[in-house]
């Protein structure tokens, strides 16, 4: 039953991620007709906890940050930072009970170069894996 | 029953003091102090009382100290500045001398959060040379903090203690000569394992003529296993106890390591005794009071002299 | 600066459980520099517990604002045109923020979400350090710049105590000893003899004379 219900993830992605302009994000974004919203960023270290945590809190059943491989960060250390601001958001949200892995992080592979959308491919899949959000619910 | 302080007299005299600590119960039973008391007489000058050690709440040190007197022992009154302001500081100052208590000595205490009351509010209003110093002022000039007089004043030998093994190690001996500037009597050290420092430690103070101004107890405990050893040495701050130590503790059977712990205290003091500027000995037999008899005759120290 | 830290959300959410509208409050002065109650801060505090919220079922509203000073009544009475909108104030400022807040707007119960802490630096990006207790009357020139009240877990004016090893203080590891770094700080500037002097006691009556400090200047008023 659930996994025949509705999700939407929210996806935020590094510019630097292959094949992630906006042609591609258009693409996407009809494919998965507006199940997965998706949000280039300059740098994944840009993200706040608190961009998470609304789009929780206003239409999300999941949140996946994309980020370039570690080492590759054009800022330096973009990624790093991302890290522990999804670890942080997963804290907080755990503290009111909500499952931690609403929250997911993908850092691409500097060997294995992926996609955009195989990685749109691969947080939806584990997106529908979890039930529908409570918050929305 | 004289009512001066033994240790003075020991130390007056010339006399190479020996002075023992007593742990005063986690409990209000003063058969525990009085059965210390009994192990404790006529091995060794004055019995000092902990206060509150480790930051554990026990029988206070005033009230324990004034069973030991009158036991006819004669206590060292160790007072803490942690969990008393000046206030409370003077006035325990003036009842401990009433009830014939006659030594004090004055300390920073052990920090509370390591005890079983730690939410307690640290007071430290005063620090321990500014309580020495206040002592003497009381004593001697008869007024406490603030100017106001005494109807009479207290009637204490001072003390202080010192630990020559904390950092910074040159600064140490700077403190010394503050506490004995401020006016202790008599200094009483941490416990010595590192004989070869507390020498160097020594003959800082002895160049800084501090050892004719204060008389210096060296302090020691038996260790009872090569596991007290490595506790101490890691987990009590400011201890420093060489690795052969804890090596020659861990070569003899288990069944003898008490009797070892025993015979390098007793070698301890005998090394001390050596010490130019070294006045006596402290010994602190951790909740093994029992054994100071023996190491004080073993190592030469009794009988202990005796005052009309 | 003031130093405090968010307290546990439950704690935060069965103070604020008997109301239905809720201002949520930051401050964008201290408590926003050690990142506890600024703007940032307080949209996510908001945010999280709209979130409870909806998961709950609840019906409440939660909005948030943050003032520049929430210790300041000039800036506190922004919320004058606002305040009857709620019937709670959750606020995010530091214990002078909420009593200036609480003090201004007395219908409305104002509560802490934060646990104010110390005055303090930042010494590294996370990392807050204690270095005053505002105790009235400063001797820092005495002991090189480091404050024996604020820094020495004893309050020594005359340390350092026997517990100090390799620098660091008897308490944990983690603490540097103040004392170890007058005494390095002092050595470095000639100045170390100054510690021969024994500082006496200290008249606290200058942090604790009398019920709350304050400060009256009439040059100031208007």
């Amino acid at each position: 039953m659930t996994g025949e219900q509705k999700r939407t993830l929210a996806l935020y992605y590094c510019q630097n991620v292959p094949a992630s302009g906006e042609r591609e994000r258009q693409d996407l974004e009809e494919k998965y007709g507006g199940n997965i919203r998706l949000f280039p960023v300059p740098c994944s270290g840009r993200l706040e906890p608190i961009h998470l945590l609304l789009a929780l809190e206003e239409f999300a059943d999941v949140v996946y940050i994309i980020t370039c491989p570690e080492g590759t960060c054009r800022y330096s250390e973009g990624n790093k930072r991302a890290k522990k601001r999804v670890e942080m958001t997963r804290t907080i949200i755990a503290s009111i009970g909500l499952e931690v892995e609403r929250i997911g992080m993908i850092i691409g592979s500097k060997e294995n170069p992926i996609s955009l959308a195989d990685h749109a491919r691969a947080a939806m899949e584990r997106t529908l894996r979890l039930p529908p959000s409570p918050v929305h619910n | 029953m004289n009512n001066s302080s033994k240790l003075k007299r020991v130390l007056e005299g010339g006399g190479f003091a020996v002075t023992a600590e007593c742990g005063p119960p986690k409990g209000a039973n003063s058969d525990v102090v009085l059965k210390k008391a009994e192990m404790l007489r006529n091995k060794v000058d004055a019995v000092n009382v902990t206060d509150n050690q480790t930051a554990i709440v026990r029988m206070s040190s005033i009230a324990a100290c004034s069973l030991l007197k009158t036991a006819g022992l004669d206590p060292v009154l160790q007072m803490v500045v942690r969990d008393r302001n000046r206030i409370a500081l003077q006035s325990d100052i003036l009842g401990a001398s009433a009830l014939g208590i006659r030594n004090v000595l004055c300390l920073s205490g052990d920090h509370h959060i390591f005890g079983n009351q730690p939410q307690a509010m640290g007071v430290f209003d005063l620090d321990s040379i500014q309580f020495v110093q206040v002592v003497k002022m009381m004593r001697d000039e008869g007024k406490i903090l603030g100017g106001d007089d005494l109807s009479q004043p207290p009637d204490l030998f001072i003390g202080a203690a010192a630990n020559p093994f904390a950092d910074p190690f040159d600064f140490r001996v700077i403190r010394l000569a503050k506490k004995i500037r401020a006016g202790a009597d008599f200094i009483q050290t941490q416990c010595i394992y590192n004989l070869y420092r507390f020498e160097r430690w020594m003959g800082m103070a002895r160049d800084m003529g501090l050892t004719d101004k204060a008389y210096i107890l060296g302090g020691v405990t038996p260790l009872k296993s090569p596991g007290m050893a490595k506790y101490m040495k890691t987990k009590v701050s400011g201890m420093d106890i060489p690795d052969e130590l804890i090596k020659r503790m861990e070569g003899v059977p288990k069944d003898k390591q008490r009797e070892e712990g025993i015979n390098i205290c007793v070698e301890t003091i005998q090394r001390l005794r050596e010490v130019p500027g070294i006045k006596g000995v402290h010994i602190m037999a951790i909740e093994w009071e029992e054994v100071v008899g023996e190491i004080a005759e073993r190592a030469g120290l009794l009988p202990r002299p005796v005052f009309g | 600066m003031i130093t405090g830290e968010q307290k546990p959300i439950d704690e935060i959410r069965e103070m604020i459980a008997p109301y239905k509208r809720i201002l949520v409050l930051g401050c964008a002065s201290c408590v926003a520099e050690c990142a506890a109650g600024g703007e940032k801060e307080t949209a996510m505090l908001a945010s999280t517990l709209r979130i409870a919220a909806k998961m709950k079922g609840e019906d409440v509203l939660i909005e948030e604002k943050t003032l520049d000073r929430q210790c300041v009544r000039d800036f506190v009475i922004l919320l004058d045109d606002i305040i009857e909108k709620y019937d709670a104030v959750l606020s995010l400022g530091c214990g002078a923020g909420v009593q200036a807040v609480a003090e201004m707007f007395t219908e409305v119960p104002i509560i802490p979400a934060i646990n104010t802490e110390f005055l303090g630096e930042t010494r590294d990006q996370g990392y807050w350090l204690e270095s005053c207790l505002g105790c009235g009357d400063c001797m820092l020139h005495h002991f090189g710049g480091i404050c024996p009240v604020a820094r020495c877990s004893k309050q020594l004016f005359n340390g350092p105590c026997g517990g100090a090893m390799d620098g660091r203080c008897e308490i944990n590891p983690d603490v540097e000893c103040a004392w170890h770094l007058i005494v390095d700080r002092l050595t470095k500037f000639g100045a170390l003899d100054r510690l021969e002097n024994i500082y006496p006691p200290k008249d606290w009556s200058k942090k604790q004379g009398g019920g709350p400090r304050k400060i009256v200047r009439e040059d100031q008023q208007k």
